[in-house]
């Protein structure tokens, strides 16, 4: 395959250098690299895009990274990044974070997703009294009550300040994200690096993309406010959507991200009833013009994968029948670089559905944009 | 992968093998840059990366590292420039032992600098949040240089402090503690510190190391210091004629 361009390498290096990119920004930057050579027309940068991306992947693959595009549930907006695909000594140096720290961080992570009131965030607080000697294996179990658990020393000595220090380098590196409530979210780079690893902990899924459904609850959205945000403040001025609404049968565990949910019934006609019980579903107060940017993003993924995507689709529903919980709790040794070798964790559970047509899908349709962050000792 | 038949015939090992360890040599690199911020990286790691796996044909290494660099370029854009550490002049020239953080033996070492042109990376690459420490490499340098290539620790503070830096502040709002934020200058080898033993005790002094050295580098800094000192003596001339009206038109 030929070379890449310096076009090529200014796109890798702006997501290596700026970290996880909104699509807007990312297609800015590749609109103004190509503008001169791709002309006008919407249709034809967009396939130039594509073309782009699967290149860089392409080669990528030799040193088990890949471009990957997600979506922020938070907000329902598209990111791309370069991320890790596997777990070797190699990728353990990729981290500036100590031992501690990333126990701390894993701790605040289940600590959201076990929320009991399921709003998909914790308070400042309550990340803060998160302790570590929990992230020890066996440490909390009742069997090893007095018996010989080591908890490292720097676990025991992790203060106060030194988890607000790190509290405050985790959102501004985007792996966790901060509402002005004072509440604590998962952050971009979470979504992108720890898709497996919601599967693999079970994280309840949205009925119609399959990806783990973070953020049970519908925010009252308000357009203007929608739109201010800023670096790594991901909910800044709202309370958004992009997150998952549960079935009020509290007997039924159905999930939907508020986007899905409006992508599955919109220009449908009649009541929106749950596909598990068939109760009525409460309205989302999705705006059409959040709904209609989410469209046009999936449109854009779902051409760039179509091909490979019904392929897989093929080979997946084969698959599916044995499917089994990958249960190793290891997000990276789970997927490799390319789209021909990318294995999905799936579930037993038989709650799989047919790929998502309205965002990234479990499938690996988007295999060709997989990527895992760099922070892989998790 | 394809190696070029003459070369790649030399060692018995498949083409898959030699893949898979140029990758892991490209991945390594990575990741250490990211890790230690930019510090240049020893050749002797990159080659135990390979030794390690029991690899014990000669050059192998060598053709390993290569391979890597070549890679580097075509997929990232990256040039992985060589680095031969340089030792501090006082020790090099007395040859008497010296608190100095070399070993001598330490000879190559690698960084990896962006290829693209400059205003492509200023405008699409460049990370503004981190531009602050650029600003201090190049300020520290030109002080250096302008200094001779050699400066007491003193004497460098005195000038950071002219500037705003103040060698005991922890809570910087860019650089949080500055004495630290020197001391990453030293860690990625564009300084290097020796303290030398004199009638008056100990002295620290600081000067350009191999990465500041590095002609590319070093050849702009020398530019822009020139800009700057002839744009320092226009100013000058320009209020030492017809100073006194220059200067109270302007309220001085």
């Amino acid at each position: 395959m030929a070379a890449l361009s310096w076009r090529h390498h200014t796109l890798i290096q702006s997501l290596l250098s700026r970290g996880p990119l909104k699509e807007d920004d990312f297609a800015s930057i590749f609109s103004q690299l190509t503008v001169k050579n791709s002309g006008s027309r919407k249709q034809q940068e967009r396939k130039l895009f594509n073309e782009y991306l699967k290149k860089i992947n392409a080669e990528f693959s030799c040193v088990q990274l890949e471009l990957r595009a997600c979506r922020n549930q938070y907000d329902g907006h598209v990111y791309y990044g370069v991320v890790n695909n596997v777990e070797d000594d190699q990728s353990k140096l990729g981290t500036k974070y100590t031992v501690p720290q990333i126990a701390f961080y894993k701790g605040i992570v289940e600590a959201i997703i076990h929320d009991a009131e399921g709003e998909g965030c914790i308070y400042n607080t309550a990340a803060l009294n998160i302790r570590l000697e929990s992230q020890v294996h066996g440490a909390t179990d009742s069997q090893s009550q007095g018996g010989a658990v080591q908890i490292p020393p720097a676990f025991k000595n992790f203060s106060m300040s030194q988890k607000e220090k790190t509290l405050d380098q985790l959102v501004n590196d985007q792996w966790l994200c901060s509402t002005p409530e004072g509440k604590i979210g998962i952050g971009v780079r979470s979504f992108l690096d720890l898709r497996s690893w919601f599967r693999t902990n079970e994280v309840p899924s949205c009925e119609v993309c399959n990806e783990a459904a973070i953020k049970p609850v519908i925010g009252m959205l308000t357009l203007p406010l929608y739109r201010v945000y800023s670096k790594g403040y991901l909910f800044f001025g709202s309370r958004l959507s992009g997150l998952a609404q549960l079935c009020p049968n509290e007997a039924c565990n159905v999930r939907l991200h508020s986007y899905c949910l409006e992508k599955k019934f919109s220009g449908q006609r009649g009541e929106k009833v749950c596909s598990g019980c068939g109760t009525q579903l409460q309205g989302s107060t999705v705006k059409a013009e959040l709904v209609e940017e989410i469209t046009n993003a999936d449109v854009h993924l779902q051409n760039s994968q179509q091909a490979e995507s019904s392929r897989k689709r093929s080979r997946r529903s084969n698959r599916e029948a044995n499917a089994d919980i990958d249960d190793t709790g290891d997000d990276s040794s789970l997927t490799s670089a390319t789209m021909s070798k990318t294995k999905r964790v799936t579930r037993s559970s038989g709650r799989l559905t047919s790929s998502c047509k309205c965002c990234f899908s479990a499938n690996g349709s988007l295999a060709d944009f997989v990527v895992r962050c760099w922070m892989t000792s998790i | 992968m394809s190696y070029a038949p003459e070369i790649a015939s030399q060692f018995d090992i498949p083409d898959l093998e030699k893949d898979k360890l140029v990758g892991e040599v490209i991945r390594y690199i990575l990741f250490k840059t990211e890790q230690n911020s930019g510090c240049p990286i020893r050749r002797e790691e990159l080659t135990q990366l390979v030794t390690a796996k029991g690899y014990k044909q000669r050059n192998f290494p060598s053709f390993v590292i290569d391979e890597a660099k070549s890679k580097l370029s075509s997929i990232f854009g990256y040039e992985m420039r060589e680095l031969q550490r340089s030792r501090p002049s006082a020790a090099a020239n007395t040859g008497r032992a010296s608190q100095s953080q070399q070993s001598v033996g330490d000879a190559k070492s690698y960084i990896i600098i962006s290829k693209l042109p400059s205003d492509v990376y200023g405008k699409f690459v460049e990370d503004k949040s981190s531009v602050h420490m650029s600003g201090l490499t190049f300020v520290v340098i030109g002080i250096i240089h302008l200094a001779g290539g050699k400066i007491t620790e003193e004497n460098l503070w005195h000038h950071l402090k002219r500037l705003g830096l103040h060698e005991n502040e922890e809570n910087h709002p860019k650089f949080s503690n500055t004495k630290q934020a020197l001391e990453t200058l030293v860690q990625q080898r564009y300084l290097q510190k020796e303290k030398v033993n004199g009638p008056e005790g100990n002295i620290v002094h600081y000067e350009l190391a191999e990465r500041a050295l590095d002609a590319p580098i070093y050849d702009k800094i020398k530019e822009y210091v020139s800009q700057l000192t002839f744009l320092m003596i226009s100013v000058l001339h320009y209020f030492l004629t017809d100073g006194a009206e220059r200067c109270n038109a302007i309220g001085i």
